[in-house]
């Protein structure tokens, strides 16, 4: 007998990090609570993956080669297409306030610190994203 | 070829090539990767991913040659060039000063078939190529190309993507397999040759409106791409574009660059003004 | 037809050396006072000067234009020099992660200048900069990083050190690093990203090197 498949609302996420181990592990945690998944391992890939496709998360890492994810950030929020009013979630390994501030003055809508419990990461893309938690 | 053997080839295609693989390729991937090894006569997967890693006899030069089908013919990723026509020359025309020609780039062009495609291109397909003066020009690094390249002689493969008529119109048949590209095209493109991580001779060159530069950057090594990409935008005039191979993308490599996406082609823009961070 | 000759491109061989005497004054006012032309233009031209490299990290600091400051970490990985590898690496405390991640890129460019460097950099107080350290990893040869990013997970106590060490494992670690990698996800209390990131390494690792002694397979 088939198991219980979990409500799919296709909601459409982009996990920026160069870690490809982060990537990885979002993607599971999130394709398994029905979310769709692509990737990017820089900000300006973001960028590029944004003239594609839409989304409706951005989950973004700080600290990124070519281009950091704080000034993607600032790119993004001053973009002139729809792109620019995507909500996005940041995910740092730094802790402190100056860190979150800095994050939240380029854009971010808002900020987890690493590494992620994985009803964390649902919890918060679900809420985002608008979809019953 | 199991996920994580698929996983960590693509890792390291990214970090040494800026190539990146996903998933749905994996089939595609996994074709070249076969044909190496049965090249290379190597037992395992394992064993040809020791092979490539430590470039034994130049294996990684190998693999990329094995993604970009190393041969050259008209109108080849003709996508590009339906871009050239229709989206980059409109752009590049608003409100340029008289008298001024277009100036368009094919870097590295190999043995002459990219920029010939350009102009027979234009020529064909660009309803206001009457209007403007064009300056095409081919550089490569290799000078025994180059004199290929003027020189223009071409055999079948090179033609198969040309039809009967334009063929006619502009080669002049050699032999049986060969013609000679008219002498109208040849003394009308400019070639020379030129290191792309030479910023001196590469500024000898002057700007451009547009520059193709497709499955060269790939070959290089990471500070090698950066200096590459800097000589390329100081070679773009304000608002020129660049043209990257398809398995290619500038933001592997550089941020100088914007990303613009057209009906035919994603290609990159030098800023018309300057960017903060 | 259209199509015309340009007769201005050409004869790079008898264009002039831009490092010939160039002229540091004026460069660094330019880098420090120009239009984002200007100081993108100055910083490419005292890229060839390696006595100027610690005027362009300098100019790093106040700079904002973001092509201005790659032309500088160009320079500066192309001058590829010790005391460039020191001015980039003090960059990877800045504040600004703009700063961090092109210091980082301009670092993996020099791959000459690593080694020495990064044992220390592994070690240091901060556990923001190990963490950035062990990206560097990537450039060294698979059995050099293997052992250091086995030797970070012995004794690092941070998870998220911890996890940048295993995903360079992941990418190139060879089989001496399975038994580290298992010790790292049993220790109690490991996080669930590690548990998962530790697996996923070990996988891989075993995938690139299993059979590699096998012939004929």
């Amino acid at each position: 007998m088939a198991e219980a498949e979990p409500i799919r609302s296709g909601r459409r996420v982009l996990v920026i990090d160069d870690a490809s181990l982060v990537r990885l592990y979002y993607r599971q945690l999130l394709e398994d609570d029905g979310f769709v998944v692509e990737e990017a391992l820089n900000g300006l890939e973001a960028l590029e993956a944004l003239l594609v496709g839409p989304f409706d998360l951005l989950i973004v890492d700080v600290n990124m080669p070519r281009m950091d994810g704080l000034t993607f950030l600032r790119t993004l929020r001053r973009l002139t297409s729809a792109a620019a009013a995507i909500p996005a979630l940041v995910t740092s390994t730094e802790a402190a306030a100056q860190d979150r501030e800095a994050a939240r003055a380029a854009g971010a809508n808002f900020y987890l610190v690493k590494p992620l419990e994985p009803e964390v990461l649902t919890l918060h893309a679900r809420l985002m994203c608008g979809v019953p938690a | 070829m199991n996920e994580d053997e698929f996983r960590r080839l693509c890792d390291f295609i990214y970090r040494r090539t800026g190539m990146v693989f996903t998933e749905a390729r994996r089939y595609y991937v996994e074709r070249r990767v076969t044909e190496r090894r049965s090249a290379t006569n190597t037992a395992s997967f394992a064993a040809y991913f020791a092979r490539l890693r430590r470039d034994l006899d130049g294996e990684v030069e190998q693999f990329i040659n094995a993604f970009t089908v190393n041969e050259t013919y008209f109108f080849r990723e003709e996508h590009q060039l339906r871009c050239l026509s229709g989206d980059l020359l409109a752009r590049r025309i608003e409100a340029r000063p008289a008298g001024r020609p277009l100036r368009i780039w094919s870097v590295p062009c190999s043995t002459g078939e990219e920029p010939y495609s350009i102009a027979i291109w234009l020529l064909e397909n660009w309803p206001m190529v009457d209007a403007f003066e064009i300056e095409i020009v081919g550089s490569d690094i290799d000078t025994r190309v180059i004199e290929a390249a003027r020189a223009g002689h071409f055999g079948r493969r090179a033609l198969m993507r040309l039809s009967e008529p334009l063929i006619a119109k502009y080669f002049e048949p050699e032999g049986p397999e060969s013609w000679r590209i008219i002498a109208e095209l040849r003394n009308s493109i400019d070639f020379t040759t030129v290191n792309l991580v030479d910023a001196a001779g590469m500024r000898a060159h002057g700007v451009f409106d547009v520059i193709f530069c497709r499955n060269v950057l790939i070959y290089f090594d990471d500070a090698s791409r950066r200096i590459a990409a800097e000589n390329l935008y100081d070679n773009l005039m304000p608002g020129g574009f660049l043209c990257l191979g398809h398995s290619e993308s500038m933001s592997r490599i550089s941020p100088l660059f914007d990303v613009c996406r057209y009906a035919d082609a994603i290609v990159y823009q030098r800023p018309r003004e300057p960017r903060h961070g | 037809m259209p199509l015309i000759r340009p007769k201005a491109a050409g004869a790079p061989a008898s264009s002039p050396d831009p490092r010939t005497a160039p002229d540091v004054a004026a460069l660094k006012a330019a880098l420090q006072h120009g239009t984002p032309d200007a100081r993108r233009a100055a910083a490419r031209a005292l890229a060839g000067v390696p006595e100027a490299a610690g005027l362009l990290a300098a100019a790093l600091a106040g700079e904002e234009d973001i092509r201005v400051r790659e032309a500088i970490f160009t320079g500066l990985a192309g001058l590829g020099t010790g005391e460039c590898a020191d001015l980039l690496l003090a960059l990877l405390r800045s504040p600004d992660a703009g700063l961090r991640g092109g210091a980082l890129d301009a670092l993996a460019a020099m791959p000459a200048r690593l080694p020495a460097r990064l044992p220390a950099l592994l070690r240091d107080d901060d556990p923001d900069v190990r963490l950035l350290a062990c990206g560097l990893a990537r450039v060294l040869a698979s059995d050099e990083a293997t052992a250091l990013m086995c030797a970070v997970l012995e004794r690092e106590a941070e998870p998220n050190v911890c996890a940048a060490a295993v995903d360079v494992l992941a990418e190139l670690g060879e089989p001496q690093a399975l038994p580290v990698l298992a010790r790292c996800a049993a220790r109690p209390g490991a996080p669930a990203f590690l548990v998962f990131a530790t697996g996923i390494a070990m996988r891989r690792i075993r995938a690139a090197s299993d059979r590699a002694g096998e012939a004929g397979a």
